[in-house]
């Protein structure tokens, strides 16, 4: 019973509802109120104490099927993406990040000494080692409230559903009747962003999964995450051959110098 | 009540026990002075042919400190070392004897500098042992601490053991230092960074070379019988050139997607790069000097020195600027998938 998000950017009217439900819920401190000039945005990015974050991309493209007067406006609410092959997970050296009974990817605080390995592991820049508290932080998926059988504080806040909490099979379902009728409706440009395994196999699918209307860069995602084990078994390869290099240079100065 | 616990939590009503509620309240002081933003008419570049989000990076810069490519060195060192003490050893033990013990000291002292370098940039450095709690293979960082850990013991061992016991201990010393000086490359090249994760199959190459190479100069401070220079000199050269070699081949891997390679030929890193080259060369130059005289040998061994250590440096930062760069990240992933079939669909 894998659980995770529907994100669908079309409905989301930027209200900042659900970074300010997940602050209060999960009780994070505030990361200073700094104006940055870029449209709505004050948040920049996710981060160790912004576990949601919406971004607002003002654009002078046109939305097909409405009526933009030239002008189009992209909101859309991030989170951790709980990918099927997590790199955070799979890099953490200490077991301190793992794989919980909800399929989600939860930090253990008390385990966590803050190697850092998670954050140049994840291919989305989600997680991040906070300075003053020395350990990595990221969304739990609210996995307190999960044990009590209630939805994300994000979700839950969410006036208009653009965030949809469930089960992922569910979520897919729905995601895609969702597409089918934006096309409809002559919205050709949407689309699912790491629905599945098919479309990111990278990540082999991601728990929190997007309905998008542009390129993942414009959303400041990345349009091909990798997971960096599926790339680590050329590097190992490397790392024995030139290990062997090591053997063998050892072995020719002794032999070599011999008079 | 004065609500400017960064929460707005009422310590009287409310309790905190959320999921980041051990997160450290951070006062006025802790954040960075707000600049005065830029303003934008719209998101700069957003309808060009590769539009990023306010320039801003999509991965989260890597934490490591300076503490981490000196321990690349380090550990490089440590383990050249360890395997050049089991060889001259196993071959040559009696007339090398002297050498073996400096590799075997080497290897030691690498050892224990490594891990206070890995324990100082640890964000919490008193769970330093959760690095043995399991052993996870997936993550090279949790093979690299076993790996360390065992070299570690072995290298102590053969330092103070005497008789078989200690040329066991130098074996397994030896045969562990392959690894150890090898890993730190698939460290880097397992992440998410463009510029190492473009260049890992040629970054062990030249992470070994330079190995071998700081190694030789290291035992090049040293006092030893002309034998045993003579095989320091043939390390110091194998090293050299087979650094020399890893950087021409890295500047080949990594620079198929021009973002990628950038921050290696511009900028800061750029130039320390191109020092890193040029006192590589002048490392192997240096080596090749016949009958070298005691302070030839001491030059050589401060430039081979540098070179291994501007080379650390420069990958070290040259990545973090890569994983500054949004567009490094973008470039790679759809030069990697040049299927643009969903794109199509898209546009």
């Amino acid at each position: 019973m894998a659980k995770g998000f529907f994100t669908d950017t079309t409905v989301c009217i930027g209200c900042k509802a659900c970074e300010v439900a997940c602050k209060q819920w999960n009780q994070l401190p505030d990361d200073g109120m700094v104006f940055t000039g870029m449209s709505y945005d004050n948040t920049g990015q996710l981060g160790g104490s912004t576990w949601r974050h919406v971004s607002f991309v003002e654009r002078p493209v046109p939305v097909s099927g409405a009526d933009t007067a030239g002008m189009a406006w992209l909101m859309m609410s991030d989170v951790c993406k709980h990918c099927q092959r997590a790199g955070c997970l799979e890099n953490c050296p200490t077991g301190a990040i793992l794989r919980t009974e909800f399929d989600t990817v939860y930090v253990q605080p008390d385990i966590c000494n803050g190697c850092g390995y998670c954050v140049v592991g994840c291919p989305f820049g989600v997680i991040d080692r906070l300075k003053d508290d020395g350990r990595a932080w990221k969304c739990t998926l609210c996995y307190d409230r999960l044990k009590e059988d209630l939805e994300p504080a994000c979700a839950k806040a969410c006036p208009t559903d653009s965030i949809i909490f469930g089960e992922v099979e569910d979520l897919r379902g729905m995601a895609r009747l969702r597409v089918e009728q934006l096309h409809e409706r002559g919205v050709s440009e949407a689309y699912l962003y790491g629905e599945d395994a098919k479309s990111q196999p990278g990540t082999e699918g991601l728990n929190a999964f997007f309905l998008l209307t542009d390129k993942p860069e414009v959303y400041n995602l990345p349009p091909a995450p990798v997971v960096p084990t599926k790339k680590g078994g050329e590097a190992w390869r490397s790392a024995g051959l030139a290990s062997l290099g090591l053997l063998i240079a050892a072995a020719g100065a002794v032999l070599g110098s011999r008079e | 009540m004065s609500w400017t616990d960064g929460r707005l939590i009422d310590e009287r009503r409310g309790i905190l026990e959320g999921e980041g509620s051990h997160q450290k309240i951070r006062q006025e002081s802790d954040f960075p002075a707000t600049p005065v933003p830029k303003t934008y008419a719209q998101v700069p570049g957003v309808d060009a042919a590769d539009p990023t989000y306010y320039g801003q990076a999509v991965l989260k810069q890597p934490v490591w400190i300076w503490t981490i490519p000196t321990y690349l060195y380090i550990g490089g060192v440590a383990g050249a070392s360890a395997t050049l003490g089991a060889v001259a050893h196993a071959v040559d033990g009696r007339q090398l004897h002297k050498l073996v013990t400096r590799c075997r000291w080497t290897a030691t002292a690498g050892a224990l500098l490594s891990t206070a370098c890995l324990l100082h940039d640890l964000g919490r450095p008193v769970r330093f042992l959760y690095m043995l709690r399991v052993f996870r293979p997936t993550s090279p960082m949790s093979v690299g601490s076993w790996v360390l850990t065992g070299f570690g013991g072995a290298a102590a061992g053969s330092a103070i053991l005497a008789g078989p016991l200690g040329t066991f201990a130098g074996a397994v010393a030896g045969l562990l230092g392959m690894p150890l000086a090898s890993y730190t490359s698939v460290l880097l090249s397992h992440t998410a960074v463009p510029l190492w994760q473009e260049s890992r199959r040629t970054m062990p190459f030249l992470f070994i070379g330079s190995a071998i190479s700081a190694a030789a100069a290291m035992l090049e401070f040293g006092r030893f019988s002309h034998r045993e220079e003579r095989v320091i000199t043939v390390f110091a050269v194998a090293g050299s050139v087979m650094e020399l070699a890893g950087v021409a081949a890295l500047e080949r891997e990594a620079g198929r997607v021009e973002q990628v390679i950038k921050p290696l030929r511009e900028g800061a890193t750029g130039a320390l790069w191109t020092a890193a080259k040029i006192l590589s060369a002048t490392s192997l130059v240096l080596s090749l000097v016949p009958r070298k005289s005691r302070k030839v040998r001491v030059l050589s061994g401060v430039v081979g020195t540098l070179a291994s250590l501007a080379i650390r440096f420069a990958i070290f930062h040259a990545g973090k600027r890569s994983a500054a760069d949004p567009r490094a990240t973008f470039h790679l992933q759809r030069a990697d998938t040049h299927q643009n079939l969903t794109d199509g669909e898209r546009n």
